[in-house]
This record gives C-alpha cells, structure tokens and sequence, in this order.
C-alpha cells in the first residue's frame, strides 16, 4: 500500500487550494451571531395524560371518573387544589425558585383526537382544518436562521415543527455518526470536485447544497463541542441523552437557537399507572439533571424550555385502567426570570366538559408559541404564526 | 429507440432500467410503450392470511375486550406485513406500470388505515384502477371502507353532515383549490351521506341516514347522490387539467409545462381513461426531452427499489426495510397527511442527503465506498474496516454481486456510470470520476450510487 501517497493526497484536497469558494465562504466564522437566548422543546408524544400529572387532588369528580386510576398517594400539595404527580418530585425545587411555569388547559379549537394530526397541528402552529407543510420553529428560522446548526433536532428525523419553507434543522441523535459519515474521504473528494456552474438552481444543484450545507453543520458541530464531559449526572435513559447533549451544546456555546426533544410512550389506553409514572420519573429526573448542568456553566438564565404533549386525555378512566385520547392540556416552562411563576392559571371545570368528555381549552397553544417568539426569542410573532396572536405573561 | 430513451422510460414507468431491456433497443418507441401495458394487463392483488380473523364480528368485538386486544396485536403486526410485501411487489413485479401508477395513485387518493384487512383492500383497488376507468374509479374510492373510515365518510350523515370527504374530494382528488366554494362542499357532503361499509369492507348503503333533498352544486340544482357529484365534478375540465398536472408532475417533470398539460388535459377529459391519457405521455415527443431527463428527486422508495433492481439484496430481517423507509421519510401506507408527501426537494434535508448517500455503500458494501486510487490501500481498509465495523452495521443484507456481475456483463466498467446515473452529471464530479481507476465494476457501481446523481431519476 501507498501510505505516503495517500496522506499527500489528502493533505492536498483539505488544503483550502481545492475547496471552491463558495464552500470557504460557508465555513468562514460568521460574526452575527443570532443572540444569546436559546429555547428547548421537549415533546411528550402519544398525549401525556394532564390530569395525573397536575392533579386537582380536591376534587371529587376527578376521583368519581376515575375509581381505579386517580392518585391518591404520595400526591406533592403545591397549592390548595392541585398537586404533583409523585414522580414529580425532582421539578420540586424548580416550582419553589419560581423556575417553573405550568399552564393549564392549553389546546385549540376543534380538537383533533389522532396523534398524527394533533402532534402536525401544534407543530405546524396551524388551525385544526388546515394543513401546513412548514413548522413554527422552522418558519421562525425561515427569517432569523442562516444555518442548519441554528436547530439541532436530537433524532434521526428532522420534526415538520423545525422544517420551514426554505430553512431545515439538523437533526441527529448521535452528531459523531454524522461527522463520521460526512468525513467518508469519498464524498470529501467529490466535494473537492464540485463545480458550481449553471446548477445550483436545478434540483441536482440543491442536493450538492445540501451536501455542503450537512457536511459543514457536522464539522461545525463537531469540531465546536466540548468533549469535557459534564459534572452533572444524569439518568440513564434516552431522554436523558437528548438533554446532555443538549447541555453540551449549550455550554459549548453552539450558535444554535432551538433544539428539539422527544419523550414517546404516553399514549396509555391500558394500565396506565405504572407506565406513566415510570415516563415522568424520566421527564423529571433527567429535565432537573439539565437545569442544574446548565447552571453549573451558567447557561440556564439564558435557556428556555417548553414541554408539551399532543394532547390530554379523557377525564373519565377507562375499562382497561387507561384512558382515551381528549383534548386540552397542560404546558410546562422551564426558566429563570418568570413573570409568572407556578400555576398560570387554574385548571379547567371538570364538570362543563366538551361533548367528548374532555377539558375545554382556554389558552390557545399558539398564543404560547407567540410569547416566546416575540418575549424571547425577539421575533415577530406575526409572520411567523401567520396571525395576530395575544401574548401572555409568563414571560 | 435509443438507449437514453429507453433509460428515461423505464425510470419513469418503472424503477430503474436495466440490461435486461437491452435488446428493446431494436425496437421502435410504440413497440416498446405497448409492451409495458401489455405486461401490465394482468392485476395482481396482495393476498395476505388473514385466518386469524375468520368467523369473527362485529359484536364479538364488543363483548370481548380481551379478544380485541390480541387482534390489535397480529393487526399492527399485518400492517407491517402489507408494507413489506408491496415493497416486494413493486422491486419483483412483472406488472411493471400497474405497480409504478399504484404507487402514484396511492400518494393522490392519500389514505391511511391501521387494520390491514381494509389497508391491503385500499391498496388493491389502487392497483385494480391504477391504469382503468377514473370515472369509475374515484365512485370506488368514495364507498372504499379505509377511505370512508380516514375521511369521517361513515360519519357522515342526513342530519349530522360531515364534510371531511366532500372537501378533501374536491381540493385534493379532483379539482385542486379555488375551483368550488364552501357553499358546494356542503351541499356535496349531503350527496354522501348514508356512505358505510361493513365488518369485512364492503360497502353498506344506510338509506335512513341519505339526504335525498336537493342540493345545488356546481350551479346545478338536482337530488343529487355521491355518484352524481362525482360525475358533475368530471364534467369540469378543471378536474381533467388537475389530474394530468399532477402526473405530469410526477411521471414527466416537477417544473410544470402548460402546453404539454393542455395537450394532456385534451386527451383525459374525453374519456377519462388513464390508459390513453399516459400512453400519450410515454408516446410523445416532449416526454424525451433533455430537460425532463434526470430531472426527479427519487422519493425514498424509489431509491430504495432502484438499488435492490440493480444489485439483489435480501434483508436478513424485515424490520429493516420498515427502519429505511423511516430513517428516509417515506413509510409505505404510512403518509404523513392526506395532502400525502411533498416529494421533490421536500425529501432532501441535511440528515437525510447523508443517510441517502450512505445508504448504497451501507446495504451493499458493508459502509465501504471505494477509493480507488489506491486500490491496494482501500482492500487493507476494508479489511479493517470490517474487523472494526463487525456487528455495528446497522442492517444485516446480503448483496448477490455475482448476479449483477452477470446481468451488467454487457456493460463496460467504464461506460457503468452511463446505465447507473440518469441525466446531466456534474462537470467536476465527472472529472474526478475519471480519475477513478474502475478496476472493479463492483466498487465503481457502489461509487456511483454513491453520488447526489444517483438521487435523481
């Protein structure tokens, strides 16, 4: 074998001699930075059942519709009505700084009871009869974005929440095994060989693009986070994963506004109890390990994290120790200078139900995207959510 | 014809060309398309054992929860069944257009359903009409029980109208926006109503629950029933101009040409037979352009049948072929909306451009792209590379390159690219393409599925 040559040969198509220039442009250190406020999303998918997880523990509806179901030990009194879920425990101190923001009865119009196309409607921030092909965050990113990096995605697949019209998000759920496979000296020598004339605005141009654009976002991951492992331990479950990471980047100080979590198995039809207990003891032990990460580096005055779920669940049990699939439900925000701490608001009656059985909504989801937008991240609420939204106070 | 031609053809009526359509090549244009409906006369359903279900109903269901859980369970598991064997349909079919319209079809009368039994039912009457009647075929899909089910047709009635159906049958498998009011979904949705079907699928008309009133729709006043609407809407050549857009979009080019659909529509809106309709595509000049050739992203599967129709390869375990299509985007009967997917650039992202490159190297040459300079060098990565790699891999395949070495004998290493790639190559890529040593036609065709170029068709 031909060692010496090989090592030539490469010193000489990462020399920038052979990188074209649009590609060194792309590379270059961009100075403006986009801000220093980051959000986190955390999605719990299959539709977390609200009422176990804030539980109006005063209540004797909440204990007639569900004989077999409601909880009745171990329950953390925060005020006069409502409690936590004992596997809650962990997001204790939270509530007591004034670190933690819960509001209640959250959902829209017309609740749509498929997770399909209740988890698109409040991705895509869209109204339950229409179909968008673009998410919020990534229409967001539409305007202030200029990278793939300025939103990572902690899985395989890109959500249609960080997909806009022009911008998509980075998604990975292992950003080693995506720099591994951009650095495969096979697509490099392609790259090196790429001539742009004439076919960037072609279909085969914007593969070549999107190349770059995948190959650069790797490297700049890569090459820009701190491999110092954290002082903070965390859980050992995949969520937990998501968010070290997620600190790793936030403390490496990535150019990155939004990253995207998931936590799955919430859709409890059957024997619910253990289930749900056993998720939110995963949300809680692994979101508290995060803040304190992040405060350990500093970086948590300046994180955002919103936790929601596709929707709630019927407020009457069913006959397998479960529950249906309902309709509002509470959002969680995460941060240091609340406006409003605690309970935003109060829980919804839960005798004057929908038609469905289940919790009418009283703050729109999208009046929450649009707080965010315009208190945090400094964007105009209005182009992105393609609506005049009101904006709420706990930020 | 020429073997350019040949090439774009069975791109776009199939899934790739190959050597085994070489000898076509004597062959004039009309001898080659009349031979591809020919193959395609035969309608070949999907039959799956559906014996777990046999002597079970409705009111069994009812009342015995624990039954329907175990019949949840082996549903899901069918489910998964069904999409495998429609890949195997559309990568082993003989019935080459039948299958590649069914899946045109299927991202048009976009429909998703979770028991198999109605799902494998769906997708056969796809495959029934895929290359028929459309007339007859949308009357079909309307009274089909997925479609009644994903639409809230079954819901749908005298005096609790739902016009789910009515509207997605107008915007989306007829007429497109802006060519009906919301006056005339609600009036339709009445037509519709009484629509249901039964515990097997078929269709149940429920007289009791049908508006036999009058409805005005499209300016016309009458009793109008579902099958009356959907004659009303054909005979709009709007809804002719909508349906040879969307073909012309996915069989010719996703940059529209309003000549070449005018020409189409003319030809659709006189019977409506799709038949006609695309082998006067197939058969025209303009469908053999330059600009048209190469012109495609592949969809997902597209990508994926090309691959397996090039080079064989067996998954060692079905769930797999279900984690590609994931990972890519595109799960079969499983579409994101009834807007279905957006296809073209909408499946390229950062993540996926990767995995798409990789993937070839990954199902057939255990992660290894050749470098072929070195050709001694790359035997002694490979090596180590499949010391370290073993077990990592995330997909167990087994690539038969003998049977391609003997089916691409006709082809010269050298003029591989030429066969593997369609259209227009980048310049500079193709420099270093020749710089390539292509020693081995296995290792070329890897780098050559390798490419951004390799994704389209």
């Amino acid at each position: 074998m031909d060692r010496r040559k090989f090592l030539k040969n490469s010193a000489l198509t990462s020399s920038l001699f052979f990188v074209p220039s649009f590609l060194k442009a792309f590379e270059s250190v961009d100075t403006s930075r986009l801000g220093f406020k980051r959000l986190v999303v955390v999605q719990l998918a299959g539709g977390n059942d609200g009422l176990n997880t804030i539980i109006p523990y005063n209540n004797d509806i909440y204990y007639n519709a569900r004989p077999r179901l409601a909880i009745t030990n171990d329950i953390i009194r925060m005020t006069d009505d409502l409690g936590f879920h004992p596997s809650l425990a962990p997001l204790r101190s939270l509530y007591d700084n004034g670190e933690l923001s819960i509001l209640n009865n959250v959902g829209y119009p017309n609740p749509v009871r498929s997770h399909f196309r209740s988890m698109d409607i409040w991705q895509t921030a869209s109204d339950s009869n229409t179909y968008l092909q673009s998410g919020w965050l990534g229409r967001y990113m539409d305007i202030y974005g200029k990278k793939p990096y300025n939103a990572i995605e902690m899985d395989e697949q890109l959500s249609l929440a960080m997909k806009g019209q022009y911008f998509n998000g980075i998604a990975t759920n292992n950003y080693k095994v995506l720099y591994k496979t951009a650095k495969d000296p096979f697509f490099r020598n392609v790259l090196s060989h790429y001539n742009d004339t004439h076919l960037s605005e072609h279909n085969l141009g914007y593969l070549y693009q999107t190349m770059i654009e995948a190959t650069s976002s790797a490297k700049y991951i890569f090459e820009n986070t701190k491999v110092k492992s954290s002082q903070q331990e965390y859980p050992q479950n995949g969520f937990a994963k998501q968010l070290k990471n997620v600190a790793q980047f936030i403390n490496s100080d990535l150019d990155t506004k939004v990253f995207y979590t998931s936590l799955g198995g919430f859709d409890t039809h059957a024997n619910q109890q253990n289930k749900q207990a056993r998720l939110l003891t995963q949300y809680a032990e692994s979101i508290s390990a995060f803040v304190k990460d992040l405060k350990q580096n500093n970086t948590f005055k300046d994180t955002l994290v919103l936790t929601f779920s596709e929707f709630g669940r019927r407020v009457k049990q069913n006959a397998a120790n479960g529950t249906d699939h309902g309709a509002a439900n509470n959002v969680f925000v995460i941060g240091e200078n609340l406006k409003k701490a605690g309970f935003y608001n109060n829980l919804a009656s839960l005798e004057h139900l929908d038609s469905n059985g289940d919790l009418k909504y009283e703050i729109d989801f999208r009046t929450v995207y649009a707080t965010i937008l315009s208190k945090w991240l400094d964007a105009d609420d209005r182009i992105v959510l393609n609506q005049d939204f009101e904006k709420l106070n706990f930020i | 014809m020429k073997q350019e031609e040949l090439q774009h053809l069975y791109h776009r009526a199939g899934f790739g060309w190959h050597p085994r359509n070489y000898k076509e090549i004597s062959k004039d244009r009309k001898q080659v398309v009349d031979a591809l409906f020919e193959n395609s006369k035969s309608i070949l359903p999907i039959q799956l054992d559906f014996s777990y279900l046999d002597g079970l109903n409705q009111d069994d269901l009812k009342k015995f929860p624990s039954v329907v859980k175990d019949i949840q369970k082996k549903n899901k598991k069918k489910i998964l069944e069904l999409n495998y064997e429609w890949l195997k349909k559309l990568i082993y079919s003989n019935t080459l257009l039948r299958e590649r319209m069914t899946l045109f079809w299927a991202n048009h009368f976009v429909c998703r359903e979770r028991n198999p039994l109605f799902a494998q039912q769906y997708n056969n009457t796809l495959r029934h009409y895929a290359i028929g009647d459309f007339r007859v075929f949308v009357k079909a899909i309307s009274k089909n029980a997925a479609m009644l089910r994903y639409l809230n047709g079954k819901q749908n009635r005298k005096r609790k109208p739902n016009e789910n159906f009515a509207r997605e049958l107008m915007e989306l498998f007829t007429l497109g926006e802006g060519h009906f009011t919301e006056k005339d979904i609600k009036e339709s949705a009445r037509a519709f109503t009484g629509y249901s079907h039964n515990f097997e699928g078929g269709f149940v008309f429920r007289k009791l629950h049908h508006d036999y009133g009058f409805k005005t729709f499209l300016g016309k006043t009458a009793r109008f029933n579902g099958d009356d609407i959907i004659d009303e809407i054909l005979s709009n050549k709007q809804c002719a101009r909508f349906i040879c857009q969307k073909i012309y979009r996915y069989f010719v080019n996703p940059k529209l040409n309003k000549t070449h659909i005018e020409a189409m529509t003319d030809v659709f809106f006189k019977d409506y037979n799709i038949e006609n309709l695309m082998r006067f595509v197939l058969l025209s000049d303009w469908f053999y352009a330059e600009e048209n050739i190469g012109s495609k992203i592949k969809s997902p599967v597209e990508l994926l049948v090309g691959i397996a129709n090039t080079v064989p390869v067996t998954f060692q375990r079905q769930r797999d072929l279900l984690v590609i299509q994931k990972l890519l985007g595109q799960m079969l009967l499983d579409p994101p909306n009834v807007a279905g997917w957006k296809g073209d650039k909408a499946w390229i992202d950062a993540n996926t451009i990767m995995l798409r490159l990789k993937l070839p190297s990954v199902l057939l040459n255990n992660a290894v792209i050749s470098l072929e300079e070195f050709g001694d060098f790359n035997d002694a990565t490979r090596a180590g590379f499949l010391k370290n790699n073993k077990g990592k891999l995330p997909f167990k395949t087994l690539a038969d390159w003998d049977t391609f070495l003997k089916e691409f004998n006709s082809v010269e290493t050298e003029n591989l690219h030429q066969v593997i790639l369609q259209g227009s190559i980048n310049k500079g890529t193709l420099a270093y393409l020749e710089t390539l040593r292509k020693t081995s036609k296995r290792d070329y065709c890897i780098q050559l599925m390798s490419l951004p170029e390799y994704q389209m068709c």
